[in-house]
C-alpha cells in the first residue's frame, strides 16, 4: 500500500450474487485520500458491480463499507450522496431529454427564493448558469446553451457527466469508464480533471480498459477476475504487458 | 437537410441545419403545427355552418373539453414518466357513480347544494386516489407494468359501477345541471374550475421541482434513482395525481348529466390518451408539453362537435379521431429525435 493512515473509503469481504451468479466474491478494496486507484478486469469481471455496491445502487449480499471509518449501510444512492461519495456510471448517468444544467442539478435542484420556491418552483436561469460555471471551473467546456443532453455528443455527454461528479463530490469520486466515447484531446481533459480532484484531496476510483490511461493516472491498480480481487499492488510494479497479463490470467496475480 | 451540422450530436430536427434560430423553433414546435391545425379545423366549421362559433355551441363544445381534459392532464404526467393509464375513464365513471349515492342521500335529507356537491367533490376525489393507489401498489409491489395494472383497475371500476348500480343511473339532480350549466361572464362556471386546475397542473409540471423529476424519471430512470430521486415515490404520485383528476371528472360528468351513470366513463380513456398522444408527448417518455395535450383536447373536442354540427353521422367520430392520431402520430415518427436512452 502506498497511502499511509485510515482509509477514505473501504469495502470489507463484499460479496454480491446475481440469482446463482456470483458477481462479486469476498472483495477487499480501500481506498486513500488524494489517490487514484484503477479498478481493472476483463467483461464481467465485476467492476460495475462493485461500483453499484460502493455508490449505493445495490446492497451487498455480505461484507462491510467504511467511510472515514464509519460503518455505512447505503439504503439508496441518495444516502451515498449525501455522505460525499458521487458517482459516474457508465453510460447511464444523464437524463437526455433534460438540460446540462437541469442534468448537473438533478437531485439537488436549486429553488427560487421566498414563497415560490416554497411551493417548489426551480430556479431554472441560475442552475443554468452555476452549472456551466461549475463544468468550466473543473476544466470542462461545454456548449454555453440551454441545450438537451440528447443534442450533445457522446464526448461532451460524458464531460457533463464527469463535470458533475466532480463538482460535486466532497470525499470520494467512482467514474466508471469515464474516458469512453472520448477522442484523444477530451481524454487527455479528462485525466487532468482527475488527477486535479485526486491533489484536492479526494479520492478517486477509475475503472477503465483503456490500460495507457490507467497506468498514467493511478497510484495503485486493483485487479479483479471473475469476481474476485486477484491483485492489489502499487501501479509502479505493473507495465502494460504485465496488467494485461494480470487481468487476463495469464500471469498469476500476487 | 440535416446532412450538414456544425457538431457531431445527431440533429434534433431537419431544421437545425437550416437555420438554428426561429425557423428551427417554429417548424419543429409541435405546439405551432397543432395551432395551425386547429385555426383550419375552427374556419373550415365555420365556414360550414356559422352556428359552430354560436356561444351555444361553445358552451357545449367546453362542456365536452371539459369531459375530457382532466384526464388527458393526468394521462400527460403518466406518460412523461414512461407509463400509460388505461383506468381514468372507468375511475371517473366509477367515482362519479360513488359519489351519486352519497349526493342522493343528502339531497333526500334537505341536505343544501352547495354542502351536496361538495361532498360530491370530495367523494369522487378520494376514490380516484384510491384508485391511483392501487394502481401504484400493483406495479410497485406486484411488479406489474403500468398498462397491466391499469388494465385491471380498469376492469375492476367498470364492473363494480355496474354491480352497485345494476346499470342505471344514480340520483336525479337537476340543481347540479343548471348549476354546471350558469356562467361568470362567457365561461361556463364548471370550466372555469377545470381550467383553473388545468392551469395548476401546467405550471408544475413545466417549472417545479416535481414537474422535473417527472420528467428525468421518464428520460432515464436509473440515472434519477442515481441522483438521489425517490422513483418508486415519485411515480406512485404520479399515478395518484392522475387517478385524482379522474375521479374529479366523475364530478364533471354528474354537474353535466345530474346523475352518476355507470357508463359515463366508458371508453373515456382513449380521448384522454389520443389528447396527449396528438399534442406531441412521447410514450417513450421524458418529453413532451402540457400545451400540446390542451391543444390536442381542443382539436377532438372541435372535431367532433364539428361533425355534428356538419351532419355527419356520430358514428364517424371515432374514425375521425382515429384519423386525427394517425396524422400526428406521423408527422412525430418522422421527426428524428434523438432517442438515446441507456
Amino acid at each position: 500500500m502506498t497511502a499511509q493512515g485510515q482509509p477514505l473509503y473501504e469495502a470489507r469481504q463484499i460479496s454480491k450474487s446475481y440469482g446463482s451468479v456470483a458477481a462479486l466474491i469476498d472483495v477487499s478494496f480501500a481506498l486513500y485520500p488524494g489517490e487514484v486507484v484503477g479498478l481493472v478486469g476483463d467483461n464481467g469481471a465485476g467492476k460495475s458491480t462493485l461500483v453499484k455496491v460502493l455508490s449505493g445502487v445495490h446492497a451487498p449480499d455480505s461484507g462491510e463499507l467504511f467511510l472515514d471509518g464509519v460503518r455505512r449501510h447505503w439504503k439508496s444512492p441518495h444516502e451515498a450522496i449525501q455522505a460525499g461519495v458521487e458517482t459516474l456510471y457508465q453510460d447511464a448517468g444523464l437524463a437526455p431529454h433534460l438540460t446540462i444544467g437541469s442534468n448537473v442539478f438533478l437531485g439537488r435542484e436549486k429553488l427560487r427564493p421566498g414563497l415560490l420556491g416554497r411551493l417548489g418552483f426551480l430556479a431554472q436561469q441560475e442552475m443554468e448558469r452555476e452549472a456551466l460555471a461549475d463544468l468550466e471551473r473543473v476544466g470542462i467546456a461545454v456548449p454555453p446553451s440551454n441545450r438537451t443532453v440528447s443534442e450533445l455528443s457522446g464526448g461532451q455527454r460524458q464531460a457533463v457527466a464527469i463535470g458533475r461528479a466532480v463538482s460535486w463530490a466532497r470525499k470520494v469520486i467512482l467514474l466508471d469508464e469515464p474516458t469512453n466515447h472520448l477522442g484523444a484531446r477530451q481524454s487527455v481533459e479528462v485525466l487532468s480533471v482527475i488527477k486535479a480532484a485526486r491533489d484536492k484531496g479526494l479520492g478517486v476510483v477509475f475503472i477503465s480498459h483503456t490500460l495507457p490511461h490507467v497506468l498514467e493516472v493511478t497510484n495503485r491498480i486493483v485487479v479483479l477476475r471473475l469476481g474476485r480481487v486477484v491483485r492489489d499492488a502499487p501501479t509502479a510494479e505493473f507495465d502494460a504487458e504485465s496488467l494485461l497479463g494480470t487481468i487476463t490470467g495469464l500471469i498469476d496475480g500476487a | 437537410m440535416s446532412s450538414v451540422t456544425d457538431k457531431p450530436a445527431k440533429p434534433a430536427s431537419t431544421a437545425v441545419a437550416a437555420s438554428p434560430g426561429r425557423l428551427r423553433s417554429l417548424l419543429t414546435n409541435q405546439q405551432f403545427l397543432l395551432l395551425v391545425a386547429l385555426a383550419a379545423l375552427v374556419a373550415y366549421f365555420t365556414s360550414r355552418d356559422s352556428v359552430f362559433i354560436s356561444s351555444g355551441e361553445v358552451a357545449t363544445m367546453l362542456a365536452t373539453f371539459s369531459e375530457l381534459i382532466l384526464m388527458a392532464v393526468g394521462e400527460t404526467y403518466v406518460i412523461i414518466t414512461g407509463g400509460i393509464d388505461l383506468s381514468v375513464g372507468a375511475t371517473a365513471g366509477f367515482a362519479g357513480v360513488v359519489a351519486a349515492f352519497a349526493m342522493r342521500d343528502l339531497l333526500a335529507g334537505h341536505s343544501p347544494e352547495a354542502l351536496v356537491l361538495t361532498v360530491g367533490t370530495v367523494i369522487c376525489a378520494a376514490v380516484g386516489v384510491g384508485i391511483g393507489l392501487v394502481n401504484a401498489i400493483l406495479m410497485n409491489w406486484a411488479r406489474l407494468v403500468p398498462f397491466v395494472a391499469t388494465l385491471i383497475t380498469l376492469g375492476a371500476a367498470t364492473g363494480m359501477s355496474l354491480v352497485l348500480t345494476g346499470g342505471a343511473p344514480i340520483g336525479a339532480d337537476a340543481a347540479a345541471i343548471n348549476l354546471a350549466a350558469a356562467r361568470i361572464g362567457p365561461l361556463p362556471y364548471l370550466a372555469l374550475i377545470v381550467l383553473v386546475i388545468v392551469a395548476v397542473c401546467w405550471v408544475y409540471l413545466h417549472l417545479s421541482r416535481y414537474g422535473r423529476y417527472t420528467f428525468a424519471i421518464g428520460s432515464n430512470a436509473f440515472a434519477a434513482r442515481a441522483a438521489g430521486i425517490n422513483v418508486r415515490r415519485h411515480t406512485t404520485s404520479v399515478y395518484v395525481l392522475s387517478g385524482l383528476l379522474a375521479g374529479l371528472t366523475g364530478m364533471v360528468f354528474y354537474m353535466q348529466l345530474g346523475s352518476g351513470a355507470p357508463s359515463s366513463g366508458n371508453g373515456a380513456e382513449l380521448p384522454a390518451i389520443a389528447a396527449v398522444v396528438i399534442g406531441g408527448v412521447s410514450l417513450f417518455g421524458g418529453m413532451g408539453r402540457l400545451t400540446g395535450t390542451i391543444l390536442g383536447a381542443l382539436i377532438l373536442t372541435v372535431v367532433q362537435s364539428g361533425l355534428i354540427i356538419a351532419n355527419v353521422s356520430p358514428n364517424y367520430s371515432q374514425v375521425a379521431i382515429a384519423i386525427c392520431i394517425a396524422i400526428a402520430a406521423s408527422l412525430q415518427a418522422l421527426r428524428p429525435q434523438n432517442r438515446s436512452q441507456t
